[in-house]
């Protein structure tokens, strides 16, 4: 089966200088463990040497349609992709203006189900199911039918390590495609936050205090004092097992 | 009868020389698998200073065992000469046979005490083939002497002579097929050929003319990504791995090792000679990679690392250069560590534990620790130091590598700079054009992204005026010194201890004028400013010079223990029984002066960063800025 990633270069924090984005890296690891017939895509008007991590990371060849900036996307990658029936994207570019809805706008124009922030994704009789990340370690199963796009979360496993090797070999495919003016980017301050209001007001050793100290408060903890090593590791283990933190 | 046993021992003679040479071409033949190297058919003319030199300043640090391989080694060489003068070409003269008898007493004498050695072998010796050496060359040279002393005295001695004759050419045989078939098979005597052939195509010849401890640039337009299989080596490093003596004194030496990581030099070395020879030697006889197994299995035409050598073998090492300081067949560990990992790090991407993550902020930010360049001088805010400007000129320029990030090592950066001060030092530094010298990169095996630093720095650097630079970090001034040169950066680079003995030696420095005796200390050598740069001295001058006294380690100087932190590994941060620190630490306990002085940036994070309780890690510059009047 053909997949087809997205990628677009991330800003660096601290440099500012391009580099890869971890959510577009999980989706290119994600297709790569799905299928061997991967097409890595990118639309916009970044440089050649923008992309190179995405080269040395394992894409083996990268289609460029290439805008002039300040051109929008979205058209030429849905011309594009029209004949991929499953489409990956990282959940959001890594830094820079990203608005992060471009899987919801390209799953609309393709009109197709989106599969938000995904972090595996596996087949079991003609269903697609997704396991979702959402906030707190939260995670749920979703499923739907090909054709359809999925976003990857930055937390999935991420794409084979840098190799020099790779991007020497890697091919980078420029298209001249052509995109309507993004609309005006309208500033405007930012509304002035609530001020956070403390549940308690008692001390932060006195609130650590009734977490740890057990007794009547719902969230009293387990103070574990007896046993060896082992057994307080399985306590903690058990804990994590309860809350779905580590599935092992 | 003197007449055929003559005419036995010149038989005896040729066979051992035509199965030494059918030896020699069947390796011969192993060493033709690698690449190609540019070497000097005069290195062949070299080889007998490189013998009586070079390899005598490493053997005679164990002066028995020097004495011991003088005699079996020098005492054979002779009986080897001797008779191919006299049985050889058949010249049959008498006085030759004493000069025979003379030159087997001496090497009986050295295969004596060579195998009164054995008898309590240190554990870094490997056993198996290597052990029954000694008798061996006890029952050639024992041979040998009744041979000759026959020959001379034979005619008196009728029946007996015979059976003695017959005794002395078994002996001969059993013996010299240890010296005739080595290099073939594989056995200890391999050697002697190999290490001979070895001195005279070292791969790195310009070490026999001065220091040489720079890695090597790889032509990356040539396509050449390190080391993957065995045909990737140079031939003549092919050669090198059958040199080894298995001694072991690498592996005794080897910090990663003591600390019961998975690396031992001497198997590392002896794991290469089983990939080339797809296991055709003898089985390995010696102590395995710590917590490993010590077979290997060797699958011809797969790459060496995954197969032949665990990864975490190589990611185990320091690159601290202990090993190739006391290797006597002077073989280059590091080089090969390195050359195997430029292919996993270059080809695989696939460096472990914070390895990549370091790597990946070397390419983002030109930092190791991913910090922006802005801030490496914000601790000298308050200092008044010159930001150096395009154009114009400064005497010293100082360069403070990545422990300028580190708010411990900024305590030291300060003191260096207010001591410069002090002493007038016409001083000033880059600000944000200064980026990492690619030295965590180069050791990690990433020779694109070091040769991108590199090739960075030395473009900013031609657009500055300084007639010198200076740093504290043994590292950054290895790079600078050493290997930029090569990419064609040529700069006068001072680490800050050459400086300020400099300035102690002109009374440049103004000292307190009260002599109140300071407590004295140790010092802990930096592996890339002693046994890389020979930099042993400046430290212990100054320390000198402010009035300490240096209590030194037993592990010292040429023999100091690394800090841990060197060739990348703190951040790939291999496990095993303890740590590299830790054990150094137990070193400085041992002195009992409680304060150790240190000369790097890295040296003092990993001392410090020893848990419970430990001795005082005080920065060179620090000790002296305590001094300024």
């Amino acid at each position: 089966m053909k997949i087809a990633v997205l990628i677009a270069p991330a800003v660096h924090p601290v440099s500012g200088r391009p580099c890869a984005g971890e959510a577009d890296l999980a989706a290119l690891a994600l297709a790569q463990r799905l299928s061997s017939q991967v097409d890595v895509w990118y639309a916009g008007a970044a440089d050649d040497a923008a992309l190179a991590d995405y080269l040395a990371r394992g894409a083996t060849h990268i289609h460029t349609l290439a805008l002039a900036a300040g051109r929008e996307v979205l058209s030429p990658l849905a011309e594009a992709l029209q004949d991929y029936a499953l489409v990956l994207c990282g959940a959001r570019a890594g830094g820079g203006d990203g608005s992060g809805l471009l899987p919801y706008q390209l799953a609309e124009q393709l009109g197709r189900a989106l599969l938000p922030d995904v972090l595996d994704l596996s087949k079991s009789d003609q269903q697609w199911q997704a396991l979702q990340a959402l906030p707190k370690g939260v995670r749920r199963t979703l499923a739907a039918k090909l054709p359809l796009v999925a976003s990857v979360h930055a937390r999935a496993a991420s794409a084979v390590g840098w190799s020099y090797a790779r991007l020497q070999q890697g091919k980078i495919q420029r298209k001249a495609a052509t995109g309507a003016a993004l609309p005006q980017v309208v500033l405007e301050p930012a509304r002035r936050a609530r001020a956070l209001v403390a549940a308690s007001k008692v001390s932060g050793h006195a609130r650590m205090q009734g977490a740890i100290a057990g007794g009547e408060g719902k969230s009293a903890g387990i103070v574990v004092k007896q046993g060896d090593s082992v057994e307080k590791a399985q306590v903690v283990l058990d804990y994590l097992r309860q809350h779905q933190l580590v599935d092992f | 009868m003197s007449f055929s046993l003559a005419h036995a021992l010149t038989g005896l003679f040729w066979l051992g020389a035509l199965l030494l040479l059918g030896g020699l071409a069947r390796r011969a033949s192993l060493w033709q698998q690698g690449r190609s190297a540019s070497v000097s058919w005069l290195g062949l003319l070299a080889m007998p200073k490189r013998y009586f030199v070079d390899i005598h300043h490493v053997v005679a640090r164990e002066p028995a065992v020097a004495r011991a391989h003088v005699a079996a080694a020098g005492g054979g060489v002779a009986i080897l000469l001797l008779s191919a003068l006299n049985y050889g070409l058949m010249l049959y003269q008498g006085w030759l046979d004493v000069l025979l008898v003379l030159m087997a007493v001496v090497m009986l004498l050295g295969a004596r005490m060579m195998q009164a050695r054995r008898l309590q072998a240190p554990p870094r010796l490997s056993q198996g083939r290597w052990q029954v050496l000694p008798a061996r060359l006890r029952l050639f040279a024992l041979g040998s002497l009744l041979a000759a002393g026959l020959l001379f005295a034979g005619p008196q001695l009728g029946l007996a002579g015979q059976l003695i004759a017959v005794v002395a050419l078994l002996m001969l045989a059993l013996g010299g097929a240890e010296l005739a078939l080595g290099i073939g098979l594989g056995w200890p005597m391999k050697h002697a050929v190999a290490g001979l052939l070895h001195l005279a195509f070292h791969p790195r010849v310009e070490r026999f003319a001065g220091k040489s401890s720079d890695l090597k640039p790889l032509n990356l337009a040539a396509g050449e990504l390190g080391v993957a299989k065995v045909e990737d080596f140079a031939w003549n490093r092919l050669l090198s791995f059958d040199a080894c003596v298995q001694c072991g004194k690498c592996e005794a030496a080897c910090p990663a090792y003591a600390a019961g990581q998975p690396l031992n030099p001497k198997k590392l070395i002896q794991d290469m000679v089983a990939a080339q020879s797809r296991g055709t030697d003898p089985a390995y006889a010696g102590n395995p990679h710590p917590g490993r197994e010590a077979t290997v299995v060797v699958k011809p035409g797969e790459d060496i690392v995954g197969s032949v050598l665990a990864a975490e073998t190589l990611w185990s090492c320091t690159t601290c250069r202990a090993c190739v300081e006391n290797c006597p067949m002077l073989i280059e560990h590091v080089d090969t560590v390195v050359n195997l990992r430029r292919h996993v790090t270059l080809s695989r991407g696939e460096v472990p534990g914070k390895g990549s993550e370091a790597l990946a902020n070397l390419r983002n930010t030109d930092t190791v620790g991913g910090y922006p360049l802005a801030v490496r001088y914000h601790w000298a805010i308050d200092l008044d130091l010159p930001l150096l400007q395009p154009g114009e000129h400064t005497e010293w320029l100082l360069l403070a590598g990545e422990g300028a990030f580190d708010m411990r090592y900024q305590r030291a950066l300060r003191a260096l700079v207010k001591v410069l001060k002090a002493a007038g030092v016409n001083v000033a530094v880059l600000g944000a054009a200064e980026r990492d010298c690619g030295d965590v990169a180069r050791r990690l095996g990433d020779e694109a992204g070091f040769q991108r630093l590199a090739q960075a720095n030395i473009a900013t650097l031609a657009q500055y005026r300084f007639a010198h630079i200076v740093t504290p970090d043994p590292h950054v001034f290895h790079c600078l010194a050493n290997e930029y040169p090569a990419l064609g950066g040529q700069f006068d680079v001072w680490h800050h201890s050459k400086l300020l003995e400099h300035l102690l030696a002109r009374r440049a420095i103004p000292l307190k004028a009260d002599a109140t005796p300071l407590p004295p200390l140790t010092f802990h050598d930096p592996c890339y400013l002693g046994r890389y740069n020979d930099g042993f001295n400046a430290p212990r001058n100054v320390l000198k010079g402010i009035g300490i006294k240096v209590v030194d380690m037993q592990r010292s100087g040429r023999d100091a223990r690394c800090c841990g932190w060197g060739g990348g590994a703190a951040f790939t941060d291999i496990p095993g029984q303890r740590r590299i620190p830790d054990m150094r630490m137990d070193d400085i306990r041992e002195t009992g002066t409680g304060r150790v002085a240190v000369a790097c940036p890295n040296c003092t994070a990993m001392l410090e960063g020893v848990v419970g309780e430990r001795a005082d890690v005080i920065e060179l510059a620090e000790l002296v800025v305590e001094r300024l009047a």
